[in-house]
């Protein structure tokens, strides 16, 4: 489903270079859960990006879906991350000046779904995270957990192979961060691949697979990360 | 590319939310609208104002005033004496004394009427009183019946009341006066002055305008033949081409020094003329248009403004937008879309203030009701004008990274 | 408070720099080219006559031919003829009274180096100079007697006399017009009469005239006709006295009635000597006699030059043009600060401490705007100038009144194109935006 090679990253500003990733290698068959964790910092948050085609790479191969997507110009880009990949973010990116029916609108107006279609995917996928009576009401009338649903359901709409989620419950309580887990494992139980940084340990745990990122390489954990990684990885954020 | 990628439902209903910075917006658009549709009709109309053919050959030509004084004036044989001193000045083609000059709106007029008595329909014509020269000095064609001969001019003492028999007259106010026959027919025909005064049009000339160009009957114009023996006489003088700024001051020191009794004035172009005729015209077309022309700069660089702050709200969502799959093509056109909803509005209401403010000049000022083009013409140049201005501001959007979406701010 | 406020302005206006720059435009703009207008519409509408305007009126009488009136609709024509202006004159019903006419001639000085010239001529009665208060250099106005005794006498311009006497006091000399030779009995002083007003029907901006002199001049030297001559009827006979006795029209007839009562008295006057001339034969149509004061007749004839008017409403509505771009981009503006409000909403500024503080930005931003406009008109005015030429010159002062006016034209504009915004800003809650988002 997606394999990185080798993949670098620098960030260049006038003063310094900073390798974000460097020689990243990763591979994620169909139908994982996999969580990325990391301390601040590390290149969790580039390797999402750019694993969202949302930055390009330097050096290495990137294959989404046995394609290659390394010289692919903006144009292609856009209508891969539109066709394959649901993105899922921290603060929702909901569109506040639009109600959720067109929120979840978004991504299908850039496929060129007709009109019809759009709407019984989006009514589909507003149900399936149970805010299909709300269609009309904004982002703002809407708790935190609910927004992320209505993400979810934005996210799904358009039938992804591979869902990007950054951070999912980052904005949100216990509860609400439980709930939307268990969607997100229900989506993966139906078959969608999904990969989500966090740097909840807790949350992470919950994933089928566990990949800890540092200094921009993977270092994968294949057990529950004991405590003492947890520790470190709290304080590098606090 | 399908229809559902321009979105309109979701910019509009978006729009809806932010109304007031829209609202804004399509009221700027009306109203300079509004102001640019009017302004270019009456640009228009004065521009066309302006151009309007004198008839006569103005480049060539000048005219001066010698007023006499003292004891010793005598008003005939200074008229005979300077017209025979000017004609045979070398660079001049010919000349003649007149009472007034077209365009340069002092005159005088009569009216005519082909019937005699009062309480009869009559026409407003303007009077210049010449020569046989008239033809040759105010580049005149007869195009029907026959010039003056130097038999029909008579001297005109002051205070005399009555008119000379024979008279020329433009076609356009042959046309005028006969309405029914062609104007050819026109000639030898009798018309009244002073309600029952006669004289017969001995010929038709092309076109000669009366003095006040803000007149409607601008070509009525008659010319009746006779030299005037009035204190103040003026002298209209049609110089070879290219000669008259040369001879200009040779005839007026000639006729200054061949009578010391009199004094000459006002010797001016008929070109600088025209120009001080028409100087208010000028003067609103050339005001007209800066205000327009800096009024839709305020309007773009409003717009600009306004859409660049928007731009900069929005970053996080234009980010998402990327994200989810946007290409840069579709955030520049979001944007152009949006504008173009705006100006929509705009233009919409612009149209009705256009032609509410037209209405409102035409009632109060009497300018001419505008032609239906004018409208729909301002729409698509506003249109146009928001669709440019959006264009820089929607251009940034695009440049904004899908990363951003992933960057808690 | 105020001076921490004006601090905070100035730092928020430099803070973007474009887009202050660009609101302080727009205003400048806006206000330059509205006080431009105003100012040329101002000086054509001023009173040029304020103390007395109500007490001078200009006579209209309806001797125009019974199948048509002088103007649409029923207007007696704007001038009278030399039989009324002479009966009116000699019957003296009016606390003061002056018909008048102009005409021209030429004036020969006595020195042999300076050539004769042309000179205007405003033919008047004595009661001419003390109605319309014409200021005096040296001299006087010639005496009542001097009008029918038909003395050879003038008033010159401060000009003329400069002209033909050097300047000198010529009061009692000797000066030669049309031919003949007139005793100077004063000389005016500058005499700026903006609009002319006691004349419209040639030219409501031309200058006062060179000379003044005795109104029966006219016939007794044959003068000839100044301005507009208009005749419904052709002058029965030839010569000079027929054109005279005419009922061509080409006189001016102003008296001062000091009260309603006089006003009203002068009107039965009028009124009766019409009816009486109806007996003889004269004045078909029914009464439509007038007498309007000195603004009804700038009115009446229409001082204000439409062009003017239209330019005028035109720069009003370029000016709302501007108004609503710094309505939008204030609003741009302080939604951008919306952080920067909620913070102070947060540590306990109120309401009204925050409509202050943005009040206080778009009022620097007004008066920055009316600077520029300011600076904008007197370009624009100059502008006009160069466009209109030399009788406009009278109508493109910026005077003290008029740059007062601009700026608080532009304060008010301003801050009520800051309400709005301003408003919108001071209601974001304390906390919405201290969240991240």
């Amino acid at each position: 489903m997606l394999t990185m090679t080798d993949v670098k990253k620098v960030f260049r500003t006038d003063l310094v270079e900073t390798h974000a990733l460097r020689d990243f290698n990763l591979q994620v068959d169909e139908g994982e859960f996999v969580a990325v964790t990391g301390p601040s910092g590390s290149g969790k948050t580039t390797f999402l990006n750019i694993a969202g085609l949302l930055e390009t790479f330097e050096g290495g191969t990137y294959q989404l879906d046995g394609q290659n997507v390394s010289h692919l110009n903006d144009k292609q880009r856009s209508q891969l991350r539109n066709e394959k990949i649901g993105f899922i973010f921290q603060s929702f990116n909901l569109i506040p000046d639009l109600n959720l029916f067109d929120n979840v609108d978004v991504p299908l107006r850039y496929r060129g779904f007709k009109s019809n279609q759009r709407k019984k995917r989006i009514e589909e996928s507003l149900e399936l995270v149970g805010l299909a009576n709300r269609m009309k009401h904004l982002p703002s009338q809407l708790s935190g957990g609910q927004q992320q649903r209505v993400a979810i359901a934005r996210a799904l709409a358009g039938n992804p192979r591979f869902l990007l989620a950054d951070e999912p419950t980052g904005n949100l309580d216990t509860k609400m961060a439980l709930s939307v887990l268990e969607l997100l494992k229900e989506i993966n139980q139906q078959g969608t691949t999904i990969v989500m940084v966090t740097h909840d340990q807790h949350l992470a745990s919950q994933a089928k697979r566990n990949i800890y990122v540092r200094d921009g390489q993977v270092s994968e954990l294949t057990d529950t990360p004991d405590s003492s990684i947890v520790a470190i990885n709290q304080t590098a954020i606090g | 590319m399908s229809s559902n990628q321009w979105e309109i439902g979701p910019i509009f209903r978006a729009l809806m939310r932010n109304k007031v910075g829209a609202i804004l917006i399509a009221i700027q658009i009306a109203v300079t609208m509004t102001i640019v549709v009017n302004s270019i009709f009456i640009i228009l109309e004065r521009a066309q104002r302006i151009e309007r053919d004198s008839g006569i050959d103005e480049i060539n030509s000048f005219y001066l005033t010698t007023t006499g004084f003292g004891d010793g004036f005598d008003p005939k044989s200074t008229a005979f004496n300077d017209l025979e001193l000017i004609r045979n000045t070398p660079g001049v083609l010919d000349a003649i004394q007149i009472n007034a000059i077209p365009v340069s709106g002092g005159g005088w007029s009569m009216s005519f009427q082909t019937e005699p008595g009062e309480e009869k329909e009559t026409q407003g014509a303007a009077i210049y009183m010449v020569d046989e020269h008239a033809t040759e000095a105010l580049d005149l064609e007869v195009i029907a019946g026959e010039n003056f001969l130097p038999i029909d001019v008579r001297w005109r003492q002051p205070g005399l009341r009555d008119w000379p028999d024979n008279v020329l007259i433009t076609k356009v106010l042959a046309e005028s006066l006969f309405p029914d026959i062609p104007y050819q027919n026109v000639v030898g025909k009798t018309i009244y002055i002073s309600q029952t005064e006669p004289m017969i049009v001995k010929g038709i000339v092309d076109k000669i305008q009366a003095p006040w160009v803000g007149w409607d009957d601008l070509e009525h114009t008659v010319l009746t033949p006779e030299i005037t023996g009035f204190e103040s006489n003026r002298y209209y003088i049609r110089a070879q081409a290219g000669q008259r700024d040369r001879i200009m001051p040779i005839i007026e020191e000639a006729l200054a020094s061949s009578n010391k009794q009199r004094i000459i004035r006002g010797m001016r172009t008929v070109q600088e003329t025209r120009e001080r005729s028409y100087r208010g015209d000028t003067a609103m077309i050339k005001i007209l248009s800066t205000t327009m022309v800096i009024l839709t700069i305020v309007t773009g660089l409003g717009i600009v403004g306004l859409a660049s702050f928007s731009v900069n709200r929005r970053k996080k969502q234009i980010g998402t937008r990327r994200a989810l799959g946007a290409s840069q093509g579709s955030i520049v056109r979001y944007f152009m879309i949006e504008n173009f909803l705006i100006s929509t509005v705009g233009v919409i209401l612009g149209a009705v203030l256009t032609v509410a403010l037209n209405m409102l000049l035409v009632e109060m000022f009497s300018l001419n009701a505008l032609d239906w083009y004018f409208v729909p013409a301002g729409m698509i140049v506003l249109w146009m004008v928001g669709q440019i201005a959006v264009f820089g501001p929607a251009k940034k959007a695009a440049k904004i990274p899908p990363a951003l979406a992933t960057r808690t701010v | 408070m105020f001076t921490y406020y004006l601090r905070l302005a100035l730092k928020s206006i430099k803070r973007n720099p474009i887009l202050s720059a660009l609101m302080i435009t727009a205003i400048g703009l806006g206000i330059g080219a509205s006080m431009t207008t105003v100012t040329v519409n101002y000086l054509m509408s001023a009173n040029p006559i304020p103390h007395k305007s109500e007490q001078l009126f200009y006579v209209q009488l309806d001797s125009w031919s019974q199948f048509e009136p002088a103007r649409e609709p029923n207007e007696p024509p704007d001038q009278i003829t030399w039989t009324e202006a002479t009966n009116l004159m000699q019957a003296k019903k009016a606390y003061r009274q002056s018909a008048m006419a102009s005409t021209g001639g030429v004036i020969e000085p006595k020195g042999q180096d300076e050539k004769p010239f042309m000179a205007s001529i405003r033919l008047a009665f004595a009661d001419f100079f003390p109605m319309f208060d014409a200021p005096f250099l040296y001299g006087s106005g010639w005496p009542d007697s001097s009008d029918d005794n038909r003395d050879y006498v003038v008033v010159i311009s401060k000009a003329t006399n400069e002209r033909v006497f050097g300047g000198e006091n010529s009061v009692g000399r000797t000066i030669r017009i049309v031919g003949e030779n007139f005793r100077v009995v004063g000389v005016l002083d500058d005499w700026l009469l903006v609009p002319r007003f006691y004349d419209v029907t040639t030219g409501a901006f031309d200058e006062t005239e060179e000379v003044f002199m005795p109104f029966y001049m006219k016939q007794e030297l044959e003068l000839t006709n100044g301005g507009n001559t208009n005749c419904w009827k052709t002058p029965e006979g030839e010569g000079f006295t027929a054109f005279l006795q005419s009922e061509c029209v080409n006189y001016q007839m102003w008296v001062e009635l000091r009260n309603d009562n006089e006003k009203a008295q002068y009107m039965d006057f009028l009124n009766n000597y019409v009816n009486e001339q109806k007996t003889l034969g004269r004045f078909a149509r029914p009464l439509n006699n007038r007498l309007s004061n000195v603004m009804q007749w700038m009115e009446n004839q229409q001082v204000v030059a439409d062009d003017a008017q239209i330019m005028m409403w035109v720069s009003f509505m370029f000016l709302l043009v501007c108004l609503l771009n710094t309505i939008g981009l204030l609003l741009a503006k302080f939604t951008g600060k919306a952080a920067e409000i909620g913070l102070r909403r947060a540590v306990g500024a109120s309401k009204t401490d925050l409509f202050i503080q943005h009040l206080v930005e778009t009022a620097c931003i007004g008066v920055a705007g009316g600077i520029l406009g300011l600076g904008l008109a007197y370009l624009g005015l100059e502008g006009i100038k160069s466009l209109y030429g030399e009788f406009v010159q009278n109508l493109v002062g910026l005077d003290l009144t008029m740059m007062v006016s601009a700026i608080l034209l532009a304060l008010i504009s301003s801050i009520l194109a800051g309400m709005y915004p301003t408003w919108r800003a001071c209601n974001i809650a304390p906390a919405s935006q201290l969240k991240s988002q």
